[in-house]
């Protein structure tokens, strides 16, 4: 953290000096008006007093130019600091790997950049700010205590405990605030699961039995507000007696002095000012100790992100890849995450001739999609060789690797921009036409001319929002606009609505054509669009080859496949559909037993209710030819 | 901590007009009535304890002048003990006042909650699908949270604040007029840079908040889209991006800091002309014998009388906007009409009878969903709606609950018009049972009694057994009494379902309306489900929403419904033999099955024809 301030140094000792300067300037104004009064009024002499006057205008100026610099300076640097932090923890946030961002939340992370640079910070507010109120109670301890040390002691004798208190009070009111926060979550969540759940409160008539609970939350509400109150229903009122009470001190005591003539009438008016002046530094005190345990805290979490190193180190000056046809090769490949027990990947081979597509499928877990995050690099492989056109990938320039790879993930995440901006997100240097390009191979031109402004729509969460078969469109032509001489499809269709699954199926025919692509499926349909399928298990390859020859020869792959089958047992018509679209010899999907007899295109002939009804056509028997 | 000590900024949807406020004002006394009293007493505390402040320096004054000056050592002692005596009092005052005002602030907002929520628990259906249900949850929680930090912080400092002012301006004027007027000289001009002040500052941190958003926006876009931007090695180019709104943030909050940096100054120098104002012109006043050294003293301890409520006042404006706001909308709720209401001369729905759907069209807009619906379902008789996704099945079912009301047409259970049942008996009799489980956080047994509120431990278990279900729920951690966490988190989907069941068990109703489940359950609790619906079922006018073909094969009449009208209805058999859409989706469906046990069979060795 102080790396941090380091470079703000100008505005910090702004901050400071202008402090110091202020403090003299504030101290100074009481003692002016003291012997003023003593010097001047009670001397009857209007132009002593008219002297000390300007004198007091004249620190007033000083004053308030002091106060705007000490203020400006300090919270200048701080935010500066919170800027810079924040940007730092971001930047490294991005370059961290996989891994890292597997274990974390991002609602963690996003309270470590924002929350927690927020809390550091206001230390870093605070400190100048107290240096100022500290040089400001030194000095009118000392100024009182030097006139008369007596007087000084009683007038002063109160405030410690104005800070005993405080500390006292935030000590209680921590719990008391707690369960307050407590109990009023409570009371939301009652709230939020009567309206969510309101249909089965209706349906039963329950509303009051919900109303019952909210009272029941609202009275524990009410209670420990109340406690909150009586607490500061105690400190509120002690923080204007105490200091008070060393006014009617001064006036007592003091008066006594002037009295026997030790003292001045002047001295007792500007002790006034003074203790009045000494209330803020003390409260001030309190908080910046409270704040700086949190303070550390809070720094230690934001340390910890910035001191993990990312564990994808590429070699320095690594070079380019050579051009080729993007032949992949994985020779005895052993991976794991962590150090979890068995491994992922054991001892994997699997070659993928430069141009062909492949199909990896294999139960849940059997390490498919695993294989797909290892091409790019996004975790690093624990022995064996992954190469990519004969070089080692670890070799190989990141930057450069993960460009000639386009990768499109099972969920489809798109930014906050426009559509051209999310398709050119590989390469944003990319014209229009190379836009259109990849949109017209990933099937999604029409729908995106079809938008309300072209390919200049905005897309995302607060812009227009798309279909899941549209969204995952898009990823296609944005894993394809750079000409990537890899393709990674992981599980693309998985979460697309079975009735518009074969709409991406289409786009992805396209892309697929001579270009070296790696299909993680389960569903029949996809699996059918590949060249050769690969069938994985605990992280071996067990069987390979044609979708045809393997649904012949492989019992585990058919169980594999009634699995991926049964879990979509809630469209009875498309069962059929997937089920019956079977490849014949060309690697072509061929058409759904019910309504296909003129060959139409399978996008629209899906709806198993709408086709005709003649009975479907023997499935079993095509498969057989 | 926020740069100069200032309250949360104001948007333009968070303040009201001097009307609304003035609404807001009108409705607010009304409602505060039955407090009246402890209203009084706490005025009056109120009042006291100001006046015990303002004593303090005129008792000052008053022992400089007659005590000091005088030598008289009787007076100053006097006046001191006053003075301590006062000080004192003013604190067990304050005391007092705090914990009042917060008795009635608080209870008045228990009683406020507990009113909004009853009365929303009251509204239809229609309103809870009309708004969104994040809003309204921020309607009963934050925005009458909001009325808490007034209450407990601001609303005795606004009255205090302004009764010191305006007290402290009155003792001044007694104590010599024509140093009041010289001194009060500072305060118009330091209400209006205060005024200058907050709204700049209310605009500034109005753009700080707005920039933080963008950049909590790009944040998290950053990190949750951190393996695409890998993917593509965009990270350099994303965290330029990152840098653009994070310096945006920047310069919005340096703009707060410039517009404080101006303020403060200006307040810190407008006390120290006071203290000179009061110093010269006192003391030419004092030579002129018109006010003495006592008088002049005691206005230096007044000036932070003055100064300090005008500060604090300025910054307590905002909090008292945006609890007028919050205020309005709360009100604004307790005014919505219900749309479901019981309607005067309602009876009770029996026991028994046909289910009557007659020629009933309804639409949620303008349009249609529903168009000349008409359907009997006899007592004890089981009816299958099929139909594609959005044909309106789902609609007719909530029709049959009376969740809303038919545009045109009868809904009409043994004869009686829905809308002319009471409400309780008609949910007792017509009872639905949704996809999914919805539970609520608290013990099975709580979530099972939802089903008949006021039901007894006995009726609970009763309810339980004659699904069958005592030893599976018994299985249960603590059996009915363990917690389910938020939603259920606890159980399994299969679980929530037998729960669900049970309440609906629990209502006994005459007619059972199911929305089926769509998705699977782990085959174990599948089939106990299976069963315990079956026992629900029995004896009862069940009418279920089947998106498994299964189900409404075994149903005694099926209706498909599409695009909003009936169009088949018949027994299984009936409509196969019709040929129409049934019959090719029953079809489609069974041949896949068929299928599926195929695929496994291949393994045998011969290709089954």
């Amino acid at each position: 953290m102080r790396r941090a301030v380091r470079p703000h140094w100008g505005w910090a000792t702004l901050g400071i000096g202008a402090g110091a300067f202020w403090t003299a300037a504030r101290v100074s104004v009481p003692l002016m008006a003291g012997i003023a009064i003593d010097k001047g009024i009670l001397k009857h002499d209007t132009g002593t007093t008219m002297k000390y006057v300007g004198i007091i205008l004249l620190l007033g100026v000083a004053q308030a130019i002091a106060t705007g610099l000490r203020r400006y300076g300090a919270f200048r640097m701080a935010l500066r600091v919170e800027t810079d932090m924040r940007q730092q923890l971001f930047a490294h946030l991005q370059r961290l790997h996989f891994a890292f961002h597997d274990q974390s939340q991002t609602g963690q992370l996003m309270a470590r950049a924002n929350t927690d640079i927020q809390q550091v910070n206001t230390v870093v507010i605070l400190f100048p700010l107290t240096v100022a109120s500290s040089l400001v109670l030194i000095s009118v301890v000392t100024i009182i205590l030097l006139t008369s040390p007596l007087l000084a002691l009683l007038a002063l004798g109160t405030l410690p405990f104005l800070n005993i208190a405080a500390t006292l009070f935030t000590k209680r009111m921590q719990p008391v605030t707690l369960h307050l926060q407590e109990e009023l979550a409570e009371l939301s969540s009652v709230v939020e699961e009567s309206f969510s759940g309101v249909r089965v409160v209706k349906g039963f008539g329950a509303e009051s039995i919900q109303a019952a609970q909210l009272d029941h939350r609202a009275d524990r509400v009410l209670d420990r507000s109340l406690d909150a109150a009586r607490l500061r229903a105690w400190f509120l009122p002690l923080v204007d007696l105490l200091p008070t009470v060393g006014l009617v001190a001064i006036l007592g005591y003091g008066g006594t002095l002037v009295i026997h003539g030790q003292i001045q009438l002047g001295t007792i008016v500007a002790f006034n000012s003074y203790i009045l002046m000494l209330i803020w530094p003390l409260r001030m005190a309190g908080m910046l100790l409270g704040q700086a345990s949190r303070s550390s805290a809070a720094a230690g979490r934001v340390h910890e992100i910035l001191s993990t190193d990312p564990a994808i180190h590429e070699v320095a000056g690594a070079p380019k890849l050579p051009p080729g046809p993007g032949e992949l090769r994985f020779e005895n490949v052993t991976f794991g995450y962590g150090n979890v027990g068995t491994p992922v990947l054991d001892g994997l081979d699997l070659v993928l001739r430069g141009g062909e597509a492949v199909a990896l499928v294999g139960a849940t877990g059997s390490g498919k999609s695993t294989v797909a995050r290892l091409v790019p690099r996004f975790y690093d492989i624990d022995s064996g060789t992954i190469t990519l056109d004969g070089v080692d990938v670890r070799e190989v320039s990141l930057a450069n690797l993960r460009k000639s790879i386009g990768i499109v993930f099972e969920d489809t995440f798109l930014f906050s921009d426009s559509v051209r901006e999310n398709i050119s997100f590989a390469d944003p240097e990319a014209d229009m036409d190379t836009v259109r390009d990849a949109a017209r191979l990933a099937g999604a031109d029409r729908f995106i001319d079809a938008l309300p402004e072209g390919y200049d729509t905005v897309i995302g969460e607060q812009g227009f929002s798309l279909s899941g078969g549209q969204r995952q469109r898009i990823a296609i032509a944005r894993a394809v606009l750079a000409q990537p001489r890899v393709l990674i499809l992981d599980d693309a269709t998985s979460s697309v609505d079975p009735t518009k699954e074969h709409e991406i199926r289409a786009a992805l025919r396209e892309v697929m054509q001579d270009r070296t692509t790696l299909i993680i499926a389960h569903r029949p349909a996809t699996i059918a669009l590949a060249d050769r399928v690969v069938l994985l298990d605990h992280g071996k390859v067990i069987a390979e080859g044609t979708h045809q020859e393997l649904l012949v020869s492989s019992r585990e792959y058919r169980a594999v496949l009634a699995q991926a089958i049964g879990s979509d047992a809630d469209d009875p018509a498309l069962d059929a559909a997937a089920l019956l679209e079977v490849p014949d010899g060309n690697g072509n999907g061929v058409g759904h037993g019910v309504g296909r007899a003129n060959g139409d295109r399978n996008d629209d002939g899906a709806d198993g209710i709408g086709a005709g009804a003649s009975g479907a056509g023997d499935p079993v028997g095509e498969t057989a030819s | 901590m926020r740069s100069g000590g200032h309250s949360d900024p104001v948007a333009l949807d968070e303040t009201i007009s001097r009307e609304e406020a003035q609404w807001v004002m009108r409705r607010l006394a009304r409602m505060l009535r039955p407090y009246r009293r402890k209203i009084v007493i706490a005025s009056v505390l109120l009042f006291l304890q100001t006046a015990c402040i303002l004593a303090g320096p005129s008792l000052v004054g008053f022992g400089i002048d007659h005590g000091l000056q005088t030598k008289d050592y009787t007076v100053l002692y006097t006046v001191t003990a006053m003075f301590l005596g006062v000080a004192i009092a003013a604190a067990i005052l304050g005391r007092f006042v705090i914990i009042i005002v917060s008795v009635i602030g608080e209870t008045f907002l228990r009683d406020l909650r507990e009113r909004v929520f009853r009365h929303l628990m009251g509204l239809g259906l229609d309103f809870f699908e009309r708004e969104k249900t994040g809003q309204l949850v921020s309607r009963m929680t934050s925005d009458i949270d909001a009325l808490e930090e007034l209450v407990s912080q601001g609303l005795v400092a606004i009255v205090q604040n302004i009764l010191l002012f305006v007290g402290a301006v009155i003792v001044i004027f007694v104590l010599s007029w024509e140093l009041a007027l010289c001194t009060l000289i500072v305060v118009p001009p330091l209400v209006y840079v205060s005024n200058w002040f907050r709204t700049r500052s209310n605009a500034a941190y109005l753009e700080v908040r707005d920039r933080i958003g963008h950049n909590l926006a790009t944040l998290q876009e950053g990190l949750s889209g951190v393996r695409v931007v890998q993917a593509f090695s965009r990270e350099a180019s994303f965290t330029r991006r990152f840098s653009e709104t994070n310096e945006a943030q920047f310069a919005a909050n340096l703009e707060t800091v410039r517009i404080a940096s101006r303020y403060f100054p200006y307040v810190e120098f407008s006390s120290v002309v006071g203290i000179a104002l009061i110093i010269g012109v006192g003391g030419w006043f004092d030579h002129e014998g018109i006010v003495s050294v006592g008088v002049v003293a005691a206005f230096v301890l007044y000036l932070s009388n003055l100064f300090e409520p005008v500060q604090q006042l300025s910054q307590l404006y905002n909090t008292v906007q945006m609890a007028g706001a919050g205020l309005h909308k709360v009100f604004g709720l307790l005014d919505t009409k219900t749309s479901i209401a019981e309607h005067p001369g309602s009876v009770d729905l029996p026991r028994a009878g046909r289910l009557e759907v007659h020629d009933v069209s309804f639409g949620y807009t303008k349009r249609l969903v529903l168009e000349h619906v008409s359907l009997v379902v006899g007592e004890g008789e089981r009816i299958a709606l099929v139909g594609p996704t959005g044909a309106g099945k789902s609609t007719l079912a909530k029709l049959i609950a009376r969740f809303y009301d038919p545009r045109s047409g009868v809904v009409s259970f043994a004869g009686i018009d829905l809308k002319q049942a009471t409400l309780q008996s008609l949910r007792q009799r017509i009872v639905v049972v949704p996809q999914e489980g919805y539970l609520f956080t608290g013990t099975v047994r709580e979530n099972i009694r939802i089903g008949r509120p006021g039901a007894s431990d006995e009726d609970v278990v009763a309810a339980v057994a004659a699904l069958g279900l005592t030893a599976r729920l018994d299985q249960f951690e603590r059996g009915l009494d363990t917690e389910v966490r938020e939603r259920g988190s606890r159980l399994s989907a299969g679980e929530r379902q037998l729960v669900s069941l049970t309440r609906a068990a629990l209502a006994d109703p005459s007619v059972l309306v199911l929305d089926e489940a769509t998705s699977n359950l782990d085959p174990g609790t599948e089939q106990t489900v299976e069963q315990a619906l079956e026992i629900l079922m029995k004896g009862r006018t069940v009418v279920v929403v089947a998106h498994r073909l299964s189900t409404a094969a075994r149903a005694d009449r099926i209706g498909v419904v599409d695009e909003g009208a009936l169009v088949e209805l018949g027994t299984h058999a009936e409509l196969l033999q019709r040929g129409g859409r049934y019959a090719g989706l029953y079809r489609a469906w069974d041949s896949s099955h068929a299928q599926a046990h195929t695929v496994d069979g291949i393994g045998a060795g011969t290709a089954t024809t």
